[in-house]
Formats: structure tokens, sequence, C-alpha cells
């Protein structure tokens, strides 16, 4: 990169960046520049990386390989204080305010200006004169916690500001604002970078990169696809592509989908169906899912994926909406009345929601489904053995307790769990995370064997390749609303454009599924 | 507040490994670490009575002579034993489920003056002593329960620490035990403030045995808490929501309703304990009816591992430890508090022999 006038200067150069964590190659020699009076978005999906690299930037992180320069002299040492030193400052996705403490202490916490505890007034006028610097309101008498999520993010800003940093690294900061919240933090980047500051915002939203940003740069699975270049050469599609990649590469076969698999020829009908639910961050979403049918929802993960999960499971119960099974209404907010109306449920956190540890195996395939009056344990551990057997859950017996399972065997016992017994619903979110392609594939070839049998399959997901290959039909999930539908032959750039940006996109998908 | 339960959980170990797979050395830690501290914790009080009155070897024959061959020493043990006993098993239930009350004092107390109340009124005093026994059997439960709810409620729509709320509930109901022998159910006859006698409704004493008949009540409840947790939903979704709440939470029922379930549980046993305690053996109500037994019972739960049957042996070891050494200190000037030095003790060494056990399976399983 050509060195420049004061405003585009080279600030920070990455090259080569590679981190392996164990196997898995997180950053595979990554080139990054970022700028003086600029604002840069490093834009990619979940796992591509972004992360990782800001990580190693700040020096919370180390690479194994490449060279870090920071205004134009090598790091050799990876160590907070001294990135913080140097002017860097990354502003973490989860807030790391102590909940406690007022704003202007959590200034005094994070830079300490001498031994002793500041007075009351000292940290006041801290804040205050911070406040004013640089426009961006935090009430200071109340406890971080209390403050909205925007406060509390113009809290870490200034945090940050206060350390006079010199190149900021915001991570996802508008994953949590509204949009006029956004709009805002968009704008005072723009201060910040007009000051001679280097800006990075990492994101995943298209629109951001276009209404606020100068160059982009983009990752991919822990390559970079696209370094350094002005916002303006570049286009929605373009980087849309990008992001998402063109080529299949998933380990699933496309399963054969043929309308004869609803039993009997019959004309399927909805099985589940979600009408204007909101809860969290879903905004009045509706949903159907037809017997035989497996329903993709694909989408960025934190766009409401986890509110879907929490409420048609019986974990919580929605501010708005309603779900019926089979034509009869869901009692939400009630996990046993989920489990009795036959609906299945694979938690995208097998260890949090899926099981209990402590308990041996043959009382996790009781779970939610218990008997009054259970049977004697000799006769609950020969049952579960042969259950186990069946879905090939690899163990030292039923009376081995959950947490000896190793991941992939740990999911075969939800499994054999919540699909033994013929059930109507299936919610499956995330079911092939964290699986070796074979365990991944196993898990897949169950649920489609549900789907078979007159089930309503409904797949939070996450890998494109893998909703693909599964689904019948796709929706997806953007900001907690449907940002378009989609049927086989399934469109890759147009799902990855409705990720990025859902009000763009639902205007294309109409386009697209009328 | 872990102790104790983190032993029952621990994995198969280097113990378990010697003694054969089928049982786990979490379970064989569990039985030894009690018996090794109340081997050591005798020891040190030997050392303790050496160093005070002399004659150590001397103190623990009249100890066990105390228990085993006085005239009432076992049936005194049983008797002693039978609040605790029951207490300590509404603890081990709770405490299975991680719902940490400690308030049975005065879940007891509540149970007691609402039970010896109720079938001390003039409305049903006249009834056959049989049905005064279950009518206050039943009424010290049901209100011993409502007490401990109130923490339960707390904790569900307000998000109160249970350990809090239970314990100063434990005040409140000191206060009504005071207010009840004063105004509320005191008998006017009387000089000091006091209950009326519980009259026909005295439990009667067990043929052959020389014990009231709670002290069978509770012993029966301990199989059938055994029960509940081997085969009953109840006891299912007890250790679910001690293990994993929010697996509970996300696929059965919502936790709350479990964690009400349990202190209902358990404020019911110690309700029924205040009944049992005043018809079996004071026969009305003093301002001495709250002796600690709710805060002594803690300790049994813990050391009898949560365990239905190990809560028992707690129990009736306790309460042979308090009548041995009672009657030990009649024949010398033994000080009376040493009984209670022992059992404290005796917890101390079982946190010790856990935290030991814990770092040994610690470094076996690295």
């Amino acid at each position: 990169m050509e060195p420049s006038e004061e405003r585009g200067a080279i600030a920070v150069e990455m090259t080569a960046i590679r981190r392996d964590f164990g196997s898995v190659t997180a950053l595979g020699g990554v080139d990054a520049t970022f700028r003086r009076g600029e604002i840069h978005a490093v834009l990619g999906a979940n796992g591509a990386g972004k992360t990782t690299l800001m990580r190693i930037l700040a020096g919370l992180d180390r690479p194994d390989d490449g060279d870090v320069r920071i205004d134009g002299s090598s790091v050799t040492t990876f160590d907070p204080g001294l990135a913080r030193d140097l002017g860097i400052a990354l502003v973490q996705q989860h807030f790391t305010l102590v909940p406690t403490l007022t704003a202007g202490e959590n200034l005094v916490l994070a830079r300490p200006l001498g031994r002793l505890r500041p007075d009351r007034r000292a940290v006041r006028e801290r804040l205050a004169d911070l406040v004013d610097r640089f426009g961006l309101d935090v009430r200071g008498d109340v406890g971080a916690g209390e403050l909205s999520v925007g406060e509390q993010q113009r809290l870490e800003l200034l945090r940050a500001l206060d350390a006079d940093a010199e190149v900021l690294v915001l991570d996802e900061p508008t994953a949590v604002l509204t949009d006029t919240e956004a709009d805002q933090l968009l704008a005072v980047c723009r201060d910040l970078a007009d000051d001679g500051r280097s800006v990075v915002i990492i994101t995943h939203r298209l629109g951001e990169v276009f209404s606020g940003c100068d160059r982009v740069s983009v990752l991919r699975a822990g390559e970079a696809v696209m370094t350094d270049v002005p916002v303006g050469e570049t286009t929605r599609a373009s980087l849309a592509t990008a992001m998402i990649g063109s080529d299949a590469t998933g380990t699933f076969s496309d399963r054969d989908r043929t309308p004869a698999e609803v039993p009997n020829g019959a004309p399927a009908r909805a099985r589940l169906v979600v009408t204007g639910l909101s809860s969290g961050q879903l905004d009045g979403i509706g949903l159907e899912v037809a017997a035989g049918e497996i329903l993709g929802v694909a989408g960025v993960d934190g766009n409401g994926q986890s509110d879907l999960e929490a409420v048609l499971c019986g974990r919580i119960a929605p501010m708005a909406g309603g779900v019926e099974i089979d034509g009869v209404p869901l009692d939400v907010g009630n996990p046993g009345s989920s489990a009795s109306a036959g609906i299945a449920y694979i938690p995208s956190d097998r260890y949090r929601h899926g099981l209990v540890r402590a308990m041996d195996l043959s009382e996790n395939l009781e779970l939610g489904r218990t008997r009054r009056i259970r049977r004697p344990r000799r006769q609950r551990h020969l049952a579960a053995a042969e259950r186990l057997d069946d879905w090939n859950v690899r163990s030292a017996g039923p009376a081995a307790r959950a947490a000896s399972l190793s991941g992939g065997n740990a999911q075969k016992l939800v499994l054999a769990r919540e699909l033994d017994h013929e059930p109507g619903v299936v919610i499956a979110c995330y079911p092939t995370r964290g699986l070796d392609p074979s365990a991944a594939s196993s898990v897949a070839d169950r649920l489609i064997d549900r789907a078979a049998s007159g089930a309503a399959v409904l797949w939070i997901g996450a890998e494109l390749d893998e909703l693909f290959a599964v689904s019948d039909r796709i929706v997806v999930l953007s900001r907690g609303h449907i940002a378009g539908e989609f049927v086989p032959e399934f469109d890759r750039h147009a799902v990855g454009l409705a990720m990025t940006d859902w009000r763009v996109a639902s205007s294309s998908a109409a386009g697209a599924s009328g | 507040m872990s102790l104790g339960v983190g032993a029952v959980e621990a994995p198969t170990g280097p113990i378990g490994r010697v003694l054969g797979r089928s049982v786990s050395s979490g379970a064989v830690a569990a039985v030894l670490v009690p018996v090794v501290a109340a081997v050591a914790a005798l020891a040190v009080g030997a050392v303790l009575i050496g160093l005070t009155t002399g004659d150590p070897i001397g103190v623990y024959a009249d100890v066990i002579d105390g228990i085993f061959f006085a005239p009432r020493g076992l049936s005194d043990t049983a008797t002693t034993a039978t609040p605790i006993l029951l207490i300590a098993l509404g603890y081990a239930f709770a405490y299975r489920a991680r719902v940490f009350t400690i308030g049975a004092e005065g879940h007891y107390l509540v149970g007691m003056v609402a039970s010896v109340g109720l079938i001390t009124s003039g409305l049903l005093r006249d009834l056959p002593g049989p049905l005064l026994i279950v009518v206050g059997l039943l009424a010290g439960a049901a209100a011993g329960a409502a007490w401990s709810a109130l923490s339960g409620v707390l904790f569900v729509r307000f998000g109160a620490s249970v350990v809090i709320s239970s314990l100063m509930l434990v005040y409140i109901a000191e206060a009504v035990l005071q207010w009840a022998n004063r105004v509320g159910i005191r008998d006017p006859e009387s000089f000091v403030p006091a209950s009326r006698s519980v009259g026909a409704a005295t439990l009667p004493i067990v043929p052959g045995l020389d014990v009231h008949l709670g002290f069978l009540i509770a012993v029966a409840i301990v199989p059938v808490m055994a029960w509940v947790f081997a085969r009953h939903r109840l006891g299912y979704r007890v250790r679910a929501l001690g293990d994993n709440p929010e697996a509970l939470d996300a696929n059965d029922v919502p936790a709350g309703r479990i964690v009400i379930a349990v202190l209902l549980v358990s404020g019911a046993l110690a309700g029924l304990a205040g009944f049992i305690e005043i018809a079996g053996v004071n026969g009305r109500i003093n301002d001495s009816a709250s002796l600690g037994y709710g805060f002594t019972a803690i300790v049994v739960a813990l050391v009898g591992r949560l365990n239905p049957v190990g809560v028992l042996v707690a129990a009736l070891a306790l309460g042979a430890l308090d009548i041995g050494f009672e009657v030990a200190a009649r024949s010398s000037d033994l000080p009376t508090s040493m009984a209670g030095l022992i059992q404290v003790l005796v917890v101390v060494f079982v946190v010790g022999g856990d935290a030991l056990v814990e770092r040994f399976h610690g470094t076996g399983a690295r």
C-alpha cells in the first residue's frame, strides 16, 4: 500500500496473519490495512475470523505467524496494555462494564490515574469532560447496568477514547442498537475519523458499509477475500458474494425432494403455525411448516434465532403472537406443554438446555417425559440400553453420566430422547453444530427421516450449504424480521443479500418468489 | 454450602478403581469421610478432656454406658433425634435441588404454634385423641409448608435469595411464638407464658420401644423419601433442578415451580417436627420451645450426605452424642458443652475431608 497524505496515511498494517486453534484455522494468512481519518468496515459471516483478527490487533491474542505494524513499527509483544499505549482500543461485542459501578467509576477502573480512589467530584468531572468533548451522552449517576444498551455502548466508546485511542475498533457495534441509535453511532464515528483517527467497524450489515464507511475488507473462513477496497468500487452484490461465497462446498449431498414424501399423498397440511410472534428481537414474525417439510431458517447469529428457539421450546412466553400445533394453540411459556404437544426440541446449546450432565444417560432420556411413577432402575436401564444402541450413542452404558459423552454422542442422546417417539413437530436449532462431518450427516439423516414420516421440521441453521441441502424451503431471519423466503433451486446470492440487509432483500425476495 | 453435595457427585476415581468399577469412589468417600471425621473428632475430644478433667477413657466409657446401657439411653437417643431427623430430611430434599433454605427453625415454630393452637382451641379440644393427633400432624405440616413457601414466592416473583429470606422468616417466627404464648394461644390458668396442654393429643408410647409415635413417623419418612428420589417424578425433577435448572426449564417444567415444591416439602417436614415435639415430649409450648433444631439439622443433612438413610444415621448419632455426654457429665465435672464441641468438630472434619477428597480427585483425573 502506498503511503499518501496524512488523511489516508496507514495507521495499522497487518500482513499474513495466521492463527490456529488446535486443528481449526481461524486465520490463514490474512492481510489488513487501516488508515487515518477513515472508517473501515470489516465484513464477514460468523466464524470468518473478524473477531480473532481484531483481538490480535488489540493484544488480546497472539498470531501464530505474520507481522503487525502500528504506525510503521513492528509489534513483537502482544499485550493488551501495550496495545493501549500504542493507541489501539477495542470495544468488544459483549460489554465489559462493571454493572454496579457508575459510568465515571468504570472509567476510573479501566484507567486509574493514581493509587488512591479519586473523590466523587473528580470522577464526575472526568466523565463530564469526555461527554462534552465527544458529544456522547451518558448518565453518570446510575450504575452502568441500568444504562440503556445504547448508553452502555457509548460508555464503552468513551472509555476507549479516554485512553486516547488513535485506532478505534468496534466489534459489531450496531448488533444491539436500534436503527436510530446505529445511525447516531455512525455519525459519531465520522467525527472521530475526521479528527484523524482510524475507525474500524466489524459488521455483517451491508447497509452500514454504504451509509457510513470509506473502505471495506471482507473475510471468509479465515481468508481475506477483499482487502482495503474503497466502498465506491463495490456494490451490495459484490460484497454479499464475497461474504457468502458462490461455490457450494458442503459435506451434505442434496436430499431427494419429492412431493410424495407426504404420507398417503394427502395434501400437505400445516402442522406448525406461528403468527405475529414478538419476543425479544422478534418483531411480529409468521411461519408455517407443513407435514413432511423441512423449513430452513437462515440468518446471521443474533438476529432473533435464540428468541424463536426459546418461545418454541416453551422456555419463554412471547410478548405477542401465538403458536399452533396441528391447529391446537400451544400453551406458550410452559416447556411441559411443548413436549406433550409433540414438539421435539433439539437445543442450540445441548449442554445448557438439553442435558443434565450429572445425571446418567437413562435419566437424561426421560427429561421432559418422565412418568409420574418411574420404573425401577433395572428396567429403565434395560430400555435405555436398547435405545442408546438404536441411536448409535457410543457410551459406557445407561449408567454413565451425560458429562462423559463426546459432543457428537451427546447430540445423539438428545436425538434419541426427542425423536424416538414420532414427533409431530421438530425444532432443531443448529443440530450439527460442533459435530464432525460424519456425525453431522447422521444427525441430518435422522431429521430428514422424521420429516419423511410426516413431521414438520423447523431447522435453524448457520451454514447455508447445509440448509440448501436439507431444506424444502428457506426463510431468512434478519433483525427479527423474515427478510425473505426462498424455494429450490436456492439462489445463494439472494439469500446472502437477505441475510445482510433485510430492507433491501425483502423487496428483491418478493420479486424472486413472485 | 456445596459441602456434601460435591463429594456425592464426584466421578469414579482412584478409590473406586481399587474397589471395583461398580462402586464409584465418590460414593465411597461420601460414607468414609463422615466416619473418619467422627473418629477424628472423638480423638480430638479425648485430648481436650485429657487437658481439662483428666480421664478421657473413663469419660468415653461413661458416654457409651449412657447411650447403650443406661435404662433410657436408647429411647432418649431416639426421642432427641426425632425432630432433628424430620427437619434434616426436609433440608436434604431442598439441598438436592440446590435450594438453600436455612429457615427450618421458623417452619418448626410456626408448625408447632399453628397445630397446637388448633387442637387446643375450644372448637376442637374435646374431640377424641387419635383424631386430634391426625389434625395436629396435618396442621403442623401445612403451616410449616406455608411459611416456607413464602421464601419460594419471594424468590420466584422477585428473585430474593432463599438463604436470606428463609433466615429472616425465622426471626418473625420467633416473634410469633412469643406472641402466641402470651396472647394468641395462652393457657389462661398458667402463670408463665405458655399454651394449653395438648391433653388427649399426646402421642402414645410405642409398645415395646419406649419411644413416642413421632419417632416411628420420622423413621417411616426415610424410605418414602428414598423412594421419591428413585422412583417418583418429583424426585427426578428435584435432582434435575439441582444439576441443571436451565435444562429443566427448557424441557420439562418451569424451574420456579419445583423450587416452590421443594420448599413446601421441607417446610412441611419441619412443621411436622414442631407438632410432634410438643405432642410427644413437652405437652405444651413455652418460651423455650426454640432450641435451634432447625440449625442443627443443617449439619445433620450435610453430614448425612443429603441421602435419607445417611440423614437417619447422622441424626441418631447426633442424638446419641447428646444423651451420652449428658449422662457422662452427671458423673464427672465434664463441661456440658463437650457434646456440642465434638459435633462442631465432626462438621469441621467433614468439610476438610471433602476438600481433601476433591483435591485428590482433581489430581487423580489429570
